[in-house]
């Protein structure tokens, strides 16, 4: 097995039957491209052209001036064509789902960020997508929802439940369900049923493989690699090439949201997540205590999803992956901090990471370095940061803007 | 003559003590079981109208000791065999052991648990044999007749049969391939119940000869979404006319 179905006690296959041969399918194809060199260099071509990878690896000079301790990297992932590290697993299940002979592609999307890697992806590829959004994440997204419409994806509003990311997901896992003889579930996250959490790890891989040969060029003492974590696929992918190994230290920063009560945050390995099986894996989830799913909050819609992925939560419970939190305001904070001293625009995800470097770095030595994975970029975030920031200014902005329309 | 019936409700929708009428007025119509959905706030196999009401029954208030509740009181009132149908994270949160120990001392005939299959269920087939308590393997005509066999071979007292492929609550036709994939199931041991999609005499009647029961859930749950008192009578003539063979 080239991959795993379990971590620990975490992962699995839990599934209706009726799911279960498309699973399987999936699996063997996967199996057979791992070591299919025609795939590869066609990912990876694509990868070059059309993402545009790799991605930049920037020494953050002012900001560790600025902080006086170790020195601060940043792996700016965010500049992958669709402004996020989502479109190299949505370009990878893409080009599997075409092998597959599969006609048509189906996803979730909370942010709108995975949905518009999958429309874009499709778009160049040449499949028809559907993108399952909530009700609730589309009123507050309209603009990633106009780019995936742009990209020609149809974007289906899930109605049911708590109309967010979570819903989106079991909105397509049912179309799934009647649909997989000709359509490929395209899933954002490291997690779900085998094999999907091996998958995306694997397509998110390249993001570690290319800090690790930086690492080596540049010839850095790394004392510890940070990245925020949602369902996972970006910390899975930077940290990678290091869960193996002792060093150096790997830490994941939950969304802590605006404070530890019910419903107001996130963190499900730094909270009360609990062991559950929900959307076909076993993982830590928050929940309550006849296992409904509790509802979460986070500034980033990317990091407002109960549960994490199977192989993250597994190392967070064997120590090798030292979790932590950050609120809404720290990485807010964060987020002007790198934008000031940098000119790097963080998504509001990947500035929960920035937010935790900022405190780490400040007491480490000086010849120590620390990486930071910046999973997107911020412009996405601006109908949320620019109203937080300049309320007055942005109010008035859109004020105009309606009124040029009405006329 | 009479075509046997599994009656499905989902327990605390719209309430607790309609839930319990509800089953009662089921009963009344002629049912051959109850099956109580636990609502779970993430349901991976159901139906928008089931979704739905899952939903209502959470906001109403519904907790799992509730739902044992309610079952242990409709099985005092009907005497009919009840079988209850949840989500893997319900049991587990529990403790399967658990879950199915208490499923006993509540006087359950079953459980239907579609997320915890064959070599994935953490237990729950070893503490159904170990407390007496029968696991329903649910099986769809897309499941690959080596893992029906593999599924067959632990001799399950029932199995569950998804007569459409999909689960997105358009009612079901019954095809030749349905009929070839109950055949097949039909040689075997097991009590086969059929559903999703009922709605009908004319299916009732066609899925009888190769059936154990029929099962239907969401004809009921479109009704008593219409709400009222009134739709209890309403329910008892439907179960009525759905099992009898001639009107
Ligand atoms: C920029 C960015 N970072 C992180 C995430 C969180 O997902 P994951 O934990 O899978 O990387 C998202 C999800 O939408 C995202 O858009």
């Amino acid at each position: 097995m080239k991959y795993k179905e379990y971590f620990g006690e975490f992962g699995g296959r839990y599934v209706a039957e009726v799911l279960r041969p498309s699973l399987d399918a999936l699996e063997k194809e996967f199996l057979n491209i791992m070591d299919d060199e025609d795939f590869w260099t066609e990912y990876e071509r694509l990868s070059e052209d059309f993402t545009g990878r790799p991605t930049p690896f920037l020494f953050a000079e002012n900001a560790t001036k600025k902080i006086g301790g170790a020195a601060i990297y940043i792996k700016l992932e965010g500049l992958a064509n669709t402004g996020a590290h989502k479109i190299n697993n949505a370009l990878g299940q893409v080009l599997l789902a075409k092998r597959m002979g599969k006609k048509r592609i189906i996803a979730e999307t909370g942010a709108g960020q995975h949905g518009v890697a999958t429309a874009a992806a499709c778009a160049k590829l040449g499949l028809p997508c559907t993108i399952y959004m909530g009700e609730v994440d589309i009123k507050r997204q309209r603009p990633n929802l106009f780019l995936m419409e742009l990209y020609s994806a149809e974007v289906v509003p899930v109605s049911f439940g708590s109309r967010t990311l979570k819903d989106a997901v079991n909105a397509a896992l049912m179309d799934w369900a009647g649909s997989f003889e000709d359509t490929h579930y395209l899933i954002g996250s490291a997690l779900g049923p085998s094999p999907y959490p091996g998958m995306v790890k694997t397509f998110q891989s390249v993001i570690g493989k290319e800090v690790e040969s930086k690492i080596y060029e540049l010839n850095i003492d790394v004392e510890a690699m940070i990245a925020c974590v949602g369902g996972g696929s970006n910390a899975i992918g930077f940290f990678s090439p290091f869960l193996e190994k002792d060093s150096p230290r790997l830490i994941g920063v939950e969304a802590g949201g605006t404070g530890i009560g019910e419903g107001e945050h996130a963190s499900r390995m730094t909270g009360q997540g609990q062991k559950g099986i929900i959307q076909g894996y076993k993982s830590l989830f928050l929940a309550n205590k006849d296992g409904q799913v509790l509802p979460t909050h986070s500034i980033s819609a990317g990091l407002d999803y109960p549960g994490i992925g199977p192989e993250l939560a597994h190392y967070g419970e064997t120590g090798r992956i030292e979790y932590t939190s950050a609120t809404d305001s720290e990485a807010v904070e964060a987020l002007k901090f790198f934008a000031k001293n940098e000119g790097i625009l963080f998504a509001l995800e990947s500035a929960h990471a920035g937010a935790k470097a900022i405190q780490l770095a400040a007491d480490m030595p000086k010849d120590k370095a620390v990486i930071i994975n910046m999973s997107g970029r911020g412009d996405k975030d601006i109908f949320i940061t620019a109203k937080l920031l300049t309320p007055d200014k942005w109010i008035n902005f859109m004020r105009n803007e309606v009124s040029e329309y009405e006329k | 003559m009479k075509n046997k019936l599994v009656c499905h409700l989902i327990a605390n929708y719209p309430d607790f003590d309609q839930s319990l009428k509800i089953a009662e007025a089921l009963a009344s119509g002629g049912a051959e079981s109850i099956e109580v959905q636990f609502p779970f706030s993430d349901p991976s196999a159901d139906g928008p109208y089931i979704l739905k009401a899952c939903d209502e029954a959470l906001k109403a208030g519904f907790t799992v000791d509730k739902g044992f509740s309610l079952v242990e009181s409709i099985i005092k009132k009907t005497k009919l065999d009840v079988y209850i149908m949840s989500y893997a994270n319900i049991l587990l949160t529990m403790g399967i052991e658990k879950f199915v120990k208490k499923s006993k001392a509540s006087g359950v005939k079953g459980l239907i648990i579609p997320d915890l299959t064959l070599n994935n269920d953490d237990g729950l087939l070893n503490s159904g044999r170990k407390y007496g308590i029968s696991i329903i393997p649910v099986l769809t005509l897309t499941t690959p007749l080596k893992r029906v066999d593999e599924i067959l071979f632990r001799e399950p007292e029932y199995i569950y049969a998804v007569l459409r492929k999909g689960i997105t609550g358009k009612s079901t036709i019954i095809t030749e391939e349905n009929i070839t994939f109950l055949k097949y199931l039909s040689g075997k041991k097991a009590k086969i119940l059929g559903g999703f999609g009922i709605n009908s005499r004319d299916q009732v009647k066609a899925l009888t000869p190769h059936l154990y029961a029929s099962v239907a859930g969401t004809v009921f749950v479109k009704k008593i979404d219409e709400g009222g008192e009134d739709i209890l009578p309403d329910l008892k003539t439907m179960v009525k006319e759905l099992t009898t063979d001639e009107l």
